[in-house]
């Protein structure tokens, strides 16, 4: 008999013939197989019962999406066809069918009406001239998409699609997205999801319209790279009789239950009399809402019905509000949940990190693991501590304005009195000087790690509550398990007797104190502060060319390990600018499209002075000395100049070589704001300049 | 229940999306390529691990080693790269600290790049295999700080001439009015820059053609409907007037004897502006790909497919490689263009012809968007000996056009009028970015007569319209084993109608 059904399932999907059940991804999961009342608080919220009906489940409210307007974002043809018929034009949608028993005229009425009223928000997104599909393809089965959608596809690197034994619950199928949309309305639509549907059940993933662009027309197999070649939204024609047919089937059927509509089509509530018929029917007279229910959500919601106001834990309020988001989709909490062995390829990240490098964090007592006002903006979209995980954590709006605080109230505990800190004995604990070395594995700010990049430690004080962190430190697998996060403390012994004589809950207090001062860094980083792509003079003389800020577009750096380095004008064949401590950062110069004029990363700038004029002066070039210091060549005034400079200790040092005598010795202008020393010499056409400065 | 449905999706969207693949003939292997971290047009952009291998400019050293120049401004030597599994291949860095070098071309006793803001010799002095001399050799052209005052080459001409182009200037510090942005010219042996053609947008690609006449492929955008080939020469301009200013100095070989025409649709624009030279192919946007940026000769000797003396053009949007074939009617280039191998992981920008009929192609996405999903790299592509059935040759005739195929066709559907279909099109000339196709119009297919070895069919046509661009569809035509076209489309530039 299941069997049957399973082919049932499949035929119905393809050909669209049998009606398809909604899809609720969190009952299915965690109620289906042993239909409850929770589970049934959990339908009664999430089809949309209490929006006609009335009650208080306790949950983020699901109203239906944003439909005034409807023809902007949707071909009418194709919102005719999903109103006649919702379960066969997108398997899965909560959307009941209302028309039974209606012509396909009164659909198309309906879709006349929703095209005479304004939407609330515009389009924002204009063609782009750039869609990648194959990218928007590899983007769609990694950032999350795919933990509530069904891949298309197997994971990357590549692999076969997972079995379908793995799926431990259903995946939200699509609509015919081609017959219902084109690329840059739907790349709009999934750039902010909660402009049409602020309730959140699809959240916002997306931050850049290149994104959106691209998962757009790899949705709607878009073979072009140029959007504008996709198909436009067809406008619509309203005739007035029909919009007020419209209106009336409107009303009659009452959509402004769960859509937001104008007052003259408002649906006063339902008070609901029993348990049974009506929308549960298997077989529902003609005039009430058609579900298509299954016989797990048909019970469930029959025995949540059976005593609709008994109050559940936060425990319970918090875990069914993560099922109705589909929290769990993505994290486990206290031992269910999280991602199910066919959706686990598709989380893609750190492979250094283990687990934790691929999978977003467990939920498991949060509410006491992150301070509130950081839970808060997590929840806001704000505060993405993992840059590893490619899966990205989604914004869920309104729907989420009370989970903080019902997760603080659901994994309270009594305080536990920890020590004061010491600030130097945290910060030595940190570092790999005699502590117990984090920032070996954890960032710290800007700083990267000393091995892998495991996740920045330096909020810490901002970010988690003191007593969890004493929880945690102490046995970091029994939060989560396969963590390759050591203890230190195991057993509440502290590794590390040195520190304050061992003592491990001053210890832990000490870190967290130090990390809260936010007042410098663990010991133990390399001396030098550099980006990933400032150059660093170790052995020899680093040569660069860019745009410098003073110089101009035609500079030439040079770093010297001494310290003291130089920008050489090859315009004016010059030199033009020295300073000290840091060299250089060549991030825009080697990658930003954009090459904008840059300027020197140390400090104790000094110029030559301006303008660098030098008559009828010609670059020639430069070559570079076995040590790898360069000597700049110009003709000046038809002789030929060799410019050397070095890097000394707290200065530079200058060799200017020429043909001929010193009647042709060529200008030489030196920096201001330095001390110039020449070195006595009697070699012909060549003078040697030290210069100096702090 | 619902896990039956995940299934059947999954299946049906499995099959439906087929990836782009070079045709089978031709294989295409990696070198290095790689992933960044972030998308090609984040401005938090990153290479991946390894070396950055985003390849700017290409050349063979006397010695065999291939200098590789890439946008951050390192050139690299790679050796074994033509071995038959590119599994030994050798780095080594050669050159550093240049400023964004996008050609490379092995000269004499060295190898030279075109850095923003000079042509710059590299020599290493000391057979050390690392660069020493870094020698300036050419340049005098204004350097704003626009990013997008690239200059490209060097190349040689036929001749011998070395020549370079420049992109206009665009963003910040883009005026355009200082010289040469938007021009083209070669280095004298005093190293100055002489322009001698003008009009160009972004001239990415240049190379010796047939003849050694030089060629440069530009870019669609403001002026440029679609993207051109242009044949280089002294006098000529091309299209986009912004780097225009720039005539009225006394090196200016380009003196506009009337002023720019706008909104008209291109034939007229031509006759409006008589030193306005038509690109000799026009690549039709989309069809052709959206951006070229390199185009070489082929002249494998027939170890590249039956294309010897065609030009194999780079295109980065669509990451592929199209065909052009060109012929000579009254004394000026023009021919067509046909699309030819795809599927390259980047968005390519640099090819280079191997002696052993291979060719090189260097890519990087970085900036801008392509279809290859790969930040940058280096692949090389072989034929591997199989027949190639494709329309190698369209020629032009006084009633119609010759189609010259690579394989005997099949009389039955190569001699039926019904098996081609044919529009021509031009386009509107403005500074919008880029143009529609306007004017279409249907050409009628008189007759299609099949020559005596098979391998070649004159079709006669009704409606031929000089300036425009000819487009032909033959999907119905078999090789007399029955096999379809490789490619069925074919894009002719008819700028001149040959006399009878």
């Amino acid at each position: 008999m299941k069997r049957l059904l399973f082919l049932a399932a499949a035929l119905q999907f393809v050909a669209g013939w049998l009606p398809a059940a909604p899809v609720v991804p969190g009952f299915e999961r965690f109620h289906a197989s042993a239909p409850s009342a929770d589970g049934g608080r959990l339908l009664y919220n999430e089809l949309g019962c209490v929006n006609c009906h009335g009650g208080d489940t306790g949950l983020p409210a699901r109203r239906g999406p944003e439909i005034k307007g409807a023809t902007l974002h949707a071909q009418s043809d194709w919102l005719a066809t999903f109103i006649s018929n919702p379960d066969a034009a997108h398997p899965g949608t909560p959307m009941p069918g209302l028309l039974a028993g209606k012509s396909a005229g009164d659909a198309h009425a309906i879709v006349q009406y929703l095209a005479t009223l304004k939407p609330k928000g515009a389009l924002k997104l204009k063609p782009s001239r750039h869609v990648n599909a194959a990218r928007g393809k590899e983007l769609f089965h990694t950032v999350g998409c795919v933990s509530c959608h069904t891949p298309r596809a197997g994971s990357s690197p590549a692999e076969v699609p997972p079995k379908e034994s793995d799926f431990t619950y259903a995946s939200l199928g699509f609509p015919d997205l081609r017959q219902k949309t084109n690329v840059t309305v739907l790349a709009d639509f999934l750039l902010d999801p909660l402009k049409l549907r602020p309730s959140g059940r699809m959240p916002k993933l997306l931050s850049s319209e290149d994104d959106a662009m691209d998962i757009a027309g790899y949705l709607l197999d878009f073979e072009h790279s140029d959007g504008r070649l996709s198909l436009g939204i067809r406008p619509l024609g309203t005739s007035p009789e029909l919009v007020t047919q419209g209106r009336a089937l409107v009303a009659q059927a009452r959509c402004a239950a769960c859509h937001e509509l104008p007052k003259e089509v408002a649906a006063a509530p339902q008070k609901l009399q029993k348990q049974s018929g009506g929308c549960l029917d298997p077989a529902p007279p003609q005039g009430v809402p058609r579900y298509n229910l299954t016989g797990p959500q048909r019970t469930a919601l029959q025995l949540y019905l059976a005593h609709p106001t008994e109050k559940p834990s936060p425990g319970r309020t918090a875990d069914l509000t993560l099922q109705a988001l589909n929290c769990a989709a993505c994290h486990e909490r206290n031992g269910s949940g999280g991602p199910d062995s066919a959706r686990k390829a598709y989380f893609q990240g750190d492979h250094n990190l283990g687990d934790t490098g691929l999978y977003p964090p467990p939920l498991t007592a949060v509410g006491r693991k992150l301070q509130p006002d950081w839970l808060a903006k997590v929840l806001a979209g704000e505060n993405r501590v993992r840059p590893y995980l490619k899966t990205r954590m989604p914004v869920f709006g309104e729907a989420v304005s009370g989970l903080g605080t019902l997760l603080a109230q659901a994994d309270a505990r009594a305080p536990r009195q920890l020590p004061g800190g010491d600030d130097a004995a945290g910060r030595k604990l940190l570092g790999t000087l005699g502590g117990v070395g984090c920032i070996t594995c954890h960032r710290w700010g800007d700083r990267p790690s000393l091995g892998i990049q495991a996740l920045d430690l330096s909020n810490l004080g901002q970010r988690i509550q003191p007593d969890w962190l004493y929880e945690y430190l102490l046995d970091p697998a029994a939060y989560r398990p396969g963590t390759l996060m050591p203890s230190f403390w195991p057993g509440g012994k502290a590794a590390n007797a040195e520190v304050l004589a061992g003592h491990t809950a001053k210890q832990i207090a000490s870190i967290y104190s130090f990390a809260k001062s936010a007042n410098g860094e663990p010991e133990g980083f390399p001396q030098t502060q550099n980006g990933e792509f400032e150059l660093l003079p170790k052995e020899r003389p680093i040569v660069q060319r860019t745009f410098l800020e003073g110089v101009g577009t035609h500079a030439i750096l040079v770093g010297f390990p001494a310290g003291a380095h130089l920008a050489y004008d090859a315009k004016s064949a010059q030199p033009a600018q020295a300073w000290k401590g840091r060299f250089f950062d060549a991030y825009n110069t080697w990658f930003s499209r954009f090459a904008p004029f840059e300027r020197p990363a140390g400090e104790r700038v000094v110029h030559w002075p301006k303008p660098w004029s030098a008559p009828a002066s010609r670059f020639l070039g430069y070559r570079l000395d076995a040590g790898g210091v360069p000597i700049f060549m110009s003709s000046v005034a038809g002789v030929a100049v060799e410019d050397r400079f070095e890097g000394i200790p707290n200065g530079l040092r200058r060799s200017i070589s020429w043909t001929g005598r010193a009647a042709t010795q060529p200008p030489i202008q030196h920096p201001s704001g330095v001390t110039v020393q020449e070195e006595a010499s009697n070699a012909q056409g060549r003078r040697t300049f030290t210069y100096l400065w702090e | 229940m619902n896990k039956q449905l995940t299934l059947s999706l999954l299946c049906s969207a499995v099959a439906a999306s087929g990836a782009l693949a070079a045709a089978p003939q031709y294989q295409i292997a990696d070198i290095l390529t790689a992933d960044a971290p972030s998308a090609s047009r984040s401005k938090e952009w990153k290479p991946g691990a390894g070396i950055p291998l985003e390849v700017s400019g290409m050349d063979w050293m006397p010695d065999g080693r291939l200098a590789v120049a890439t946008r951050k401004g390192e050139v690299w030597m790679l050796e074994g790269v033509l071995a038959p599994t590119p599994d030994k291949v050798t780095f080594k860095l050669f050159a550093s600290g240049l400023h964004e070098p996008l050609g490379a071309l092995s000269d004499g006793d060295g190898l030279l790049v075109t850095q923003r803001t000079e042509v710059t010799r590299l020599r290493d002095t000391n057979g050390d295999g690392v660069a020493d001399e870094y020698l300036s050799a050419g340049g005098g052209w204004n350097v704003s700080g626009a990013y997008h005052g690239y200059a490209y080459g060097p190349k040689r001409d036929g001749r011998g001439n070395l020549w370079v182009t420049l992109n206009l200037d665009m963003g910040d510090h883009s005026a355009n009015k200082a010289p040469w942005r938007g021009w083209g010219g070669t280095i004298g042996p005093d190293g100055a820059f002489r322009p001698l053609a003008a009009g160009m947008r972004s001239p990415c690609g240049i190379g010796a053609g047939p003849g050694g006449d030089m060629f440069c492929v530009d870019q669609q955008g403001t002026w440029v409907p679609a993207t051109p080939i242009y044949h280089l020469r002294k006098g000529a301009f091309f299209l986009n007037p912004e780097g225009i200013a720039p005539q009225s100095l006394p090196e200016s070989p380009v003196k506009l004897s009337a002023n720019v025409p706008t909104k008209l649709p291109y034939p007229d624009a031509v006759h409006a502006l008589p030193e306005m030279c038509p690109p000799a192919v026009w690549l039709p946007y989309n069809k052709m790909g959206r951006s070229g940026t390199d185009l070489v000769l082929c002249d494998a000797g027939g170890k590249f497919g039956p294309f010897d003396g065609q030009l194999l053009v780079a295109e980065f949007t669509d990451a592929k490689i199209g065909r052009v074939f060109l012929e000579k009617i009254g004394g000026e280039y023009q021919g067509a263009a046909f699309p030819f191998l795809d599927g390259f992981a980047s968005g390519i920008v640099r090819l280079l012809a191997a002696k052993d009929g291979s060719l090189m192609v260097g890519m990087t996405s970085r900036g801008w968007s392509s279809l290859g999903t790969k930040s940058y790299g280096l692949q090389r592509v072989r034929w591997n000996g199989d027949a190639v059935f494709a329309i190698r040759e369209m020629r032009a005739k006084p009633d119609g056009f010759e189609l010259v195929f690579t394989e005997p066709v099949d009389p039955a559907t190569a001699s039926n009028p019904a098996s081609y279909v044919m529009t021509s099109y031009t386009y509107l000339y403005s500074s919008a970015y880029g143009s529609d196709e306007i004017e279409t119009a249907p050409l009628k297919i008189l007759s299609a007569t099949l020559a005596p070895d098979a391998r070649s069919v004159r079709l006669r046509v009704e409606g031929l319209r000089a300036l425009f661009v000819h487009e032909l569809h033959a999907p119905e035509v078999r090789s007399v084993g029955g096999r379809k076209l490789d490619h069925a489309e074919a894009y002719y530039t008819l700028n001149r109608i040959p006399k009878p």
